[in-house]
């Protein structure tokens, strides 16, 4: 089966910094994928291209079987998107907003009444559903941006620090709901910093470091190939893996991932 | 006091000022074209000024009765701004309230900080009283009088700006602020007892104002020298600084109430972002009457009607009603409203569609486009949100203006066709001309550009644009043409603005789909 994220040889740079340099990630269908690195690795840049707000220098990206930059608008359809620092129409209300969002993606109305009623009730937006969105705090207007990145059902939910702002309750549910959603074949892409809900949520991550895959699999993988302990965690792996990568020539690093991907494609065969 | 706090202090709080110049080059070059645009008017002034003094003959009270009606104003103006308390920007809250500064150093850094902000915008000020001195060649002890009178006025009015806002923020109760509302009352008394034909005139009362417009039409007018309105004024400043000193020793920091920053000619999209979050909260509540829903036909109305909800609740179409109603008025008084000059008003108006778009695109700019990553990552068709976003503004700009050339037409018995087709070609020709030069300045590359730049542009393009418009409409006038030939002009200026919209939208939508966030 196709992955349904395919990301090969991708360069990005603007105003100055080369974000990208050669990221190759692959994303596999039905399960919740974890990105992870420091500030400024290129995670947010990655996300973004990958959605179609920012365009790449050079290299391929596949989202479900299509080429992006030969079919840039209709594999949208299947995703849903929050940014990390989410940007709302502030004049409108909370369900407003969920009208629009479903609206534009041509939802039929019965479904975005239902989906609507459905996340305002999960994420207990009842009293907030005629307010503006100004009036909210930054967790709710989390929680809005995810409910309009839900409200037609995507395959693909890509979602760039999804927990920031939110309370441990809504981010209990939040993670119940991507649960469901795997277990339905669907799949979660995250960009996250705690590394704790990463080891515990993801199937599987990636580390990216100075715009490169340095490692990416499931925890076992990535004990192995930073030659961690059993034990580890995925923090002691995650600063293992970027303090050795700091000390080596960026060339190396991506040589280093490059084999590694190359070994993993092997082991799945 | 610790004088070295002060003077850090005062670098930060002058560097934050004016961070927006120091940021990039075309702001610092705003500045400059700003800081020189001012001088050719402080010139002509200034030769106003010598003119009137040279020719004699002029009633130098009322003169004084002016001068001191203005200042009045300002001063009461500045008793209406300490109502909030004592304001501070956010960082200041969260950086120097926290750490061990005393209320009077950071007052006394704060005072030198607006004078020296200030002092950009008010140096005119000193251009034309150098000007005045040496071309009236007044003797040194009158200039020195003028300048001295000039700078303790200045420091009069700092002080009782923090003197007053430090009491209101101790103070947040309804007696406090009548007895600030009856001190501008008292203020403006002598203005408005002139409207009523009272006796009660400025030059009788020993108003700061009267001592300094005293001082000043004094000197120049070679009346004297006004030591007794000195002492008047200086007395005023001394009262003051001894209420200010007294002030600054109380602990007002957790009272104070925190502003967003402003710096002038911040362009940033988090400054104006920070100023339309304001305005929606002031305005959504006449906007709530009108909601988006399920029941919208088409997408295009569905869209449509959501720009239009953002454009109420925001404040756009109120400003532009506003902005349209002062413009008629302004002509109404401005004159006998006779039908040459509702003739005249009609034009007028069709002139002023050339600044609307670019008000309600720069509104548009600010509230919604960092909001554009919903629909890209969306699959949506980018095509039609941008339709029936320039729809809204065209429909919006002509068509306030339209109902107001009509209501006139009706009265006075005109015909409004040239002034309704001006109307509709402008707002044709110029929505498609903001919004492409809007999005053209979005890019990547030109983002940190101020939006003045794109301001200029987008009005350059569109007066050049429009320039068979005019000429259409100006011969038509001028020759005064007949019905079938105004209708020919008619239909040959709108197929022209039609075909520029055409010509433009696709230009948009081509760019707007490439638009990286």
């Amino acid at each position: 089966m196709t992955p349904i994220i395919e990301m090969v040889d991708v360069w990005k740079s603007y105003d100055g910094v080369q974000a990208l340099r050669g990221l190759n990630l692959q994303v596999q269908r039905g399960e919740i994928f974890g990105l992870i690195g420091p500030n400024g690795a290129g995670k947010t840049t990655t996300l973004k291209i990958i959605v179609g707000l920012l365009k790449m220098d050079r290299g391929v990206v596949r989202v479900n079987g299509v080429d992006i930059s030969v079919e840039p608008y209709e594999y949208k359809r299947i995703i849903g998107y929050v940014p990390e620092s989410v940007s709302l129409p502030d004049y409108l209300t909370v369900e407003e907003f969920l009208i629009y969002s479903g609206k534009i993606r041509e939802v039929p109305d019965e479904k975005i009444r239902e989906r609507m009623n459905y996340f305002i009730d999960l994420f207990e937006l009842r009293e907030k559903r005629g307010a503006l969105i100004v009036s909210l705090s930054r967790g709710m207007r989390q929680k809005v941006a995810i409910a309009s990145a839900l409200i037609h059902d995507p395959y693909l939910l890509i979602l760039d620090e999804p927990f920031i702002g939110i309370d441990p309750m809504g981010q209990h549910v939040l993670k119940e709901l991507f649960n469901e959603r795997v277990k339905d074949g669907k799949t979660i892409f995250i960009s996250t910093h705690m590394l704790d809900t990463a080891e515990r949520l993801c199937n599987r991550v990636a580390i990216i470091y100075r715009g490169q895959n340095i490692a990416s699999g499931d925890l076992g993988d990535l004990k192995q190939i930073s030659r961690s302990g059993e034990n580890a965690t995925l923090e002691e792996v995650f600063l293992k893996l970027t303090e050795e990568a700091g000390e080596q020539p960026i060339e190396e690093t991506a040589e280093r991932g490059r084999r590694f991907l190359g070994f993993l494609g092997r082991r799945r065969k | 006091m610790r004088l070295k706090i002060v003077l850090n202090l005062y670098k930060f709080k002058v560097k934050s000022f004016f961070g927006a110049f120091r940021a990039s080059k075309a702001n610092l070059a705003l500045l400059l074209v700003y800081v020189f645009s001012l001088l050719p008017s402080a010139f002509g002034f200034s030769i106003m000024i010598v003119n009137a003094v040279n020719q004699g003959g002029v009633n130098v009270e009322t003169y004084i009765e002016t001068l001191a009606a203005i200042l009045s104003l300002l001063t009461a103006f500045i008793l209406f701004l300490t109502f909030r308390g004592y304001t501070v920007f956010e960082h200041e809250q969260n950086l120097i309230f926290t750490s061990p500064v005393k209320p009077m150093e950071f007052l006394v850094a704060s005072i030198l900080a607006d004078l020296t902000s200030i002092l950009v915008f008010i140096y005119p000020l000193f251009a034309i009283y150098a000007l005045v001195v040496s071309w009236l060649n007044l003797p040194l002890s009158s200039a020195a009088l003028i300048l001295s009178a000039l700078l303790i006025f200045i420091f009069f009015i700092f002080l009782l700006k923090a003197s007053l806002s430090i009491i209101m923020s101790f103070h947040r109760n309804l007696s406090a602020k009548i007895a600030v509302s009856a001190l501008i009352l008292l203020l403006l008394f002598p203005s408005i007892s002139l409207a009523l034909n009272l006796p009660l005139k400025y030059v009788l009362l020993p108003y700061p104002s009267t001592f300094l417009a005293k001082i000043l039409v004094g000197e120049i007018y070679g009346a004297g020298l006004q030591t007794l309105d000195l002492l008047g004024l200086s007395l005023y400043f001394l009262l003051l600084a001894a209420i200010f000193i007294i002030l600054s020793k109380e602990n007002f920091f957790p009272l104070t109430t925190r502003v967003p920053f402003v710096s002038p000619f911040d362009a940033s999209m988090r400054m104006q972002a920070l100023k339309m979050e304001k305005s929606i909260k002031t305005f959504s509540r006449m906007g709530m009457f009108l909601t988006l829903n399920l029941e919208s036909k088409s997408l295009l109305a569905f869209l449509m009607k959501k720009e239009f909800i953002r454009m109420v609740r925001e404040g756009s179409l109120f400003a532009v009603i506003f902005m349209y109603i002062v413009v008629s008025f302004v002509v109404i008084v401005s004159g006998a409203f006779s039908p040459q000059e509702a003739l005249f008003l009609t034009f007028f108006l069709g002139v002023y569609s050339l600044i609307v778009p670019l008000m309600l695109i720069a509104n548009w700019r600010v509230s919604d486009f960092e909001n554009l990553w919903v629909p890209i990552t969306s699959g949506a068709n980018i095509r039609m949100i941008i339709r029936a976003l320039l729809y809204d503004f065209i429909l919006v700009s002509s068509g306030i203006p339209a109902a107001i050339i009509l209501v006139v037409s009706a009265i006075y018995g005109i015909n409004p066709l040239m002034a309704l087709l001006l109307v509709a070609s402008s707002s044709i020709v110029s929505c498609p001309v903001n919004l492409y030069v809007t999005i053209k300045f979005l890019t990547r590359k030109s983002r940190s550009l101020s939006s003045a730049l794109a301001g200029w542009a987008s009005m350059l393009l569109s007066a050049l644009l429009l320039t068979p418009t005019y000429s259409l409409i100006a011969l038509s006038q001028y020759l005064n043409l007949g019905e079938t030939i105004c209708s020919l002009f008619a239909a040959i200026i709108l197929l022209y603005s039609a075909l520029i919209m055409k010509i433009l939208s696709a230009k948009i939508e081509r760019n707007a789909v490439n638009i990286e966030m």
